[in-house]
């Protein structure tokens, strides 16, 4: 036990220093909050992202809020991870490759009685990280070039509460309230001419949105779920610094000049999900999401908002759950993912397509299980402004569940 | 790198080079000409801006008020005047043709070397009386390169006074001197000359004297110097009569480069500057609602028709900023605090449209595009030394097909 608790103090303190550095490189952190990040906990990532419908009897599942009505009288869970990836972009003109790490989330619940529980979790929700040097741009109105050194940190996170109830038997409804934070700091540095002029900006976020969710046991092996995500606006704020030098001076135009940043719609959202139980070994689960980008009204550098159909499907196979043989234990997941994207460039949906797969490996005699897995994606396409990434992602988290309560209760 | 595209959408970076510059000739009356350490003489006829002349006033004293080696010399009895000269010492400065004679004339001041107005300088317009009987001239070839001084017998009767005078203690100290001889103009001849010759200060007034009925190869000399600077001062004037900047109105207005084929001229001595003027500067500001000129960069052409070896171009101008009235309020220095100056590219490209003084003046710019009242600052180029030389130059303006100014500004928005 005392490794056990040494080894999630060192699995979280790694996490939360990769947290501190955490870099994305996509094209897509440059403008707004940055790329978007989507954390999984469990063997959701192994799944396809699918398990709205799935109970947290044996991890967190973040999908849906109603599964911790499911969360056992007994159980404390602890869930954190880290996502590695590896990127090729494509543009129509080249092509590059980048790695990096991230951390993923970490989280705990626990019941409130034996038809309720509660959630807490932080996990990043967009990077807006990225270092672009000595870029060359055309100066407008004519053939001559300035370049642009740029750097950019920082990006939003999340705060998740969640509290999941039993009205009665086979029937969960569930509420988050997730709060959005973050700072993004972006300088640049433009050498014109014989100039060189540096533009500081600091954007700070917030906002608040709420997640209703509800599950359903149709019967033993049949569960379904829904969610409905609230719509809801990211308020920022920003703070900008410009100064110049030239062969003359050095001028200080503004210094932590005040000014607004558009401030940043999340959709309605709505989210159908089911689980289904086969031969005792399998377990499919599928989901289906809409998100009703277009009525947000807001406008993307990109291109233009569209709403998005995410599609989810994923297996899972474990031979005997309870079994004195380790092998036996192990949970093998598979899951695809189609994401239409909720953006049009060109009139081209920046669509995403995962395929997944991963083992669940069970710790000592309770639910814990260290989670690996990997998945393969495209996401975009190339073309006029457009770029494909290929990525390979690898995910490991722990799914860590303490019997603390009974434990104290015999003490 | 893939996306990066995207970096350029919030800030709109742009060159500008069709802002109006409206490029004249302004005439600045007041270059102070004393204590600038040359003694500048002679005339020329420039081609485009008309007849130059150049005098010199200078006041010469002698170390002490006796002849001898000391006051109690008991030689002195002995002595006799010999001879008189003005020598005057090349310090290598010449403009025009100097493959022509020159004639000078030295003339005896009537007037003491002391500035008429309150202040302590002499001007390029000072004057002062002097006799009209000359107590010395010379033509010669000047040879400001080659040799080091030229010689100017002056009148024995002027000298032979000077020496007796001082033979006799008539003189001891310096109000005394200064009653008997206030100084000497040196003056080109009106006619006869095609060049201007700058001489250095250390230039003299040597009285020969000898022991009586001695050789004059063993004659002694008294030297009259130039003991102070700030008295001495050269008179330049241009005579524009007939000439294309004849109408060159006073010295708060300006003749603009249109009414004189599109050209603008400088030069030094007599006080012509090029003035540049950006009516539309403020214009600018509508760009965007956040934006600065970042830099930018001047590029005057000198008219290349008027470039010969007479005429030779300098290889810098000095810039200034002033008001509309041609009053200068600073010059534009660097970001070290040194002086900015519009360089001279004299690298040629393919179709030397490089050749031209340089200057960059977004600081200017940006400032002016800023200003909110009425008040616009212009630029002013004239030559280093301003006050010391007469070299001058012919610069294109924006309607010049041949040597047309040019106008950069790198502009960003934020």
């Amino acid at each position: 036990m005392k490794n056990k608790i040494w080894f999630i103090l060192f699995f979280t303190v790694q996490s939360v220093g990769l947290y501190a550095q955490s870099v994305s490189t996509s094209p897509y952190s440059i403008y707004g909050l940055g790329s978007l990040f989507e954390a999984n906990f469990g063997p959701i990532s192994s799944l396809g992202s699918s398990g709205i419908a799935l109970p947290s009897t044996t991890f967190i599942n973040n999908r849906n809020p109603a599964s911790l009505g499911y969360i056992g009288k007994n159980s404390f869970f602890f869930d954190t991870g880290l996502k590695g990836f590896q990127t090729t972009y494509t543009s129509k003109s080249t092509n590059e490759k980048r790695n990096n790490f991230q951390f993923s989330h970490i989280a705990i619940a626990f019941p409130l009685n034996s038809k309720s529980g509660i959630s807490a979790s932080l996990k990043p929700y967009s990077s807006a990280s990225y270092v672009i040097s000595d870029y060359q741009l055309t100066i407008g109105n004519s053939n001559e070039y300035y370049n642009l050194d740029a750097a950019s940190y920082g990006g939003l996170n999340t705060f998740d509460l969640a509290y999941g109830y039993k009205i009665r038997k086979g029937i969960t409804l569930g509420l988050t309230t997730s709060f959005y934070f973050g700072t993004i700091t972006n300088n640049k540095n433009f050498t014109i001419a014989n100039s060189e002029t540096n533009i500081n900006k600091k954007s700070y976020y917030s906002g608040m949105r709420v997640t209703l969710g509800n599950q359903i046991k149709i019967d033993s092996t049949f569960n379904i779920g829904l969610t409905m995500k609230i719509p809801s606006q990211i308020t920022g704020s920003k703070t900008q610094s410009v100064s110049t030098v030239n062969d003359t001076e050095t001028l200080y135009i503004e210094e932590n000049v005040d000014s607004d940043v558009t401030n940043y719609y999340l959709p309605f959202e709505f989210g159908v999900g089911l689980s289904k139980s086969l031969f005792k070994k399998f377990n499919l689960t599928i989901d289906y999401e809409k998100s009703l980008w277009k009525n947000t009204n807001q406008s993307s550098v990109y291109g233009e908002y569209k709403n998005q159909d995410k599609y989810a499907l994923g297996l899972s196979y474990v031979k005997k759950e309870q079994s004195y043989k380790y092998a036996d234990k192990i949970h093998y997941y598979t899951g695809f993912n189609y994401d239409t994207g909720f953006l049009s460039i060109n009139n081209k949906s920046v669509n995403n397509m995962r395929f997944s797969l991963g083992v669940g490996l069970p710790l000592e005699y309770t639910k814990s299980a260290l989670n690996l897995n990997y998945s393969y994606g495209i996401k975009g396409r190339v073309g006029n402004d457009l770029i494909k990434e290929n990525y390979h992602m690898i995910g490991i988290n722990l799914s860590f569940e303490a019997i603390w309560f009974v434990k104290r209760k015999f003490e | 790198m893939v996306g990066s595209d995207y970096l350029s959408i919030n800030n709109k970076v742009l060159l500008i080079d069709t802002l109006t510059v409206n490029v004249s000739t302004i005439n600045i009356d007041s270059l102070i000409t004393s204590n600038q350490s040359r003694i500048l003489i002679g005339n020329y006829t420039d081609p485009i801006l008309g007849k130059v002349t150049s005098e010199s006033y200078l006041k010469l004293t002698p170390d002490n008020y006796y002849i001898g080696s000391s006051e109690s010399d008991t030689q002195t009895v002995t002595y006799v005047f010999d001879s008189i000269a003005m020598i005057l010492k090349y310090d290598r400065y010449y403009y025009g043709d100097t493959t022509k004679t020159q004639t000078i004339n030295i003339h005896q001041l009537t007037q003491k070397v002391k500035p008429n107005t309150d202040d302590t300088n002499f001007y390029n317009i000072s004057s002062l009386t002097y006799d009209s009987k000359s107590i010395g001239t010379k033509t010669f070839h000047p040879k400001p390169i080659g040799k080091d001084s030229i010689n100017i017998q002056i009148d024995a009767t002027f000298g032979k006074n000077l020496f007796n005078k001082l033979y006799n203690n008539d003189i001891t100290d310096a109000n005394e001197f200064d009653d008997l001889f206030k100084g000497v103009v040196i003056k080109p001849s009106t006619t006869n000359s095609s060049n201007m010759i700058g001489f250095n200060t250390s230039s003299v007034l040597r009285l020969y004297y000898k022991k009586a009925n001695s050789d004059s190869k063993n004659s002694l000399t008294k030297d009259f110097t130039l003991s102070d600077l700030t008295k001495q001062f050269n008179n330049i004037l241009l005579d524009r009569t007939g000439t294309i900047i004849q109408n060159l109105p006073d010295s708060k207005s300006k003749l603009p480069s249109e009414l004189t084929n599109n050209n603008a001229f400088i030069q030094s001595g007599t006080g012509l500057a090029c003035r540049i003027d950006f009516p539309f500067i403020n214009q600018l500001k509508y760009i965007s609602e956040k934006g600065i000129i970042v830099d930018a960069e001047l590029i005057i052409k000198p008219n290349k028709t008027s470039i010969t070896s007479l005429f030779p171009l300098k290889d810098s101008l000095e810039v200034y900023e002033s008001d509309n009235l041609n009053r200068i309020s600073r010059v534009l220095t660097n970001s070290d605090g040194s002086q900015k100056l519009a360089l001279l590219n004299t690298t040629p490209d393919e179709f030397n449209e490089n050749i031209g003084y340089k200057v960059n003046i977004g600081s200017f710019l940006h400032q002016e595009m800023l200003k909110t009242n009425g008040a616009k600052s212009t630029l002013i180029l004239a030559f280093p030394n301003i006050s010391k030389g007469v070299n001058r130059i012919v610069l294109g303006n924006q309607k010049n097909a041949e040597n047309k100014l040019k106008l950069k500004i790198y502009y960003i928005s934020y």
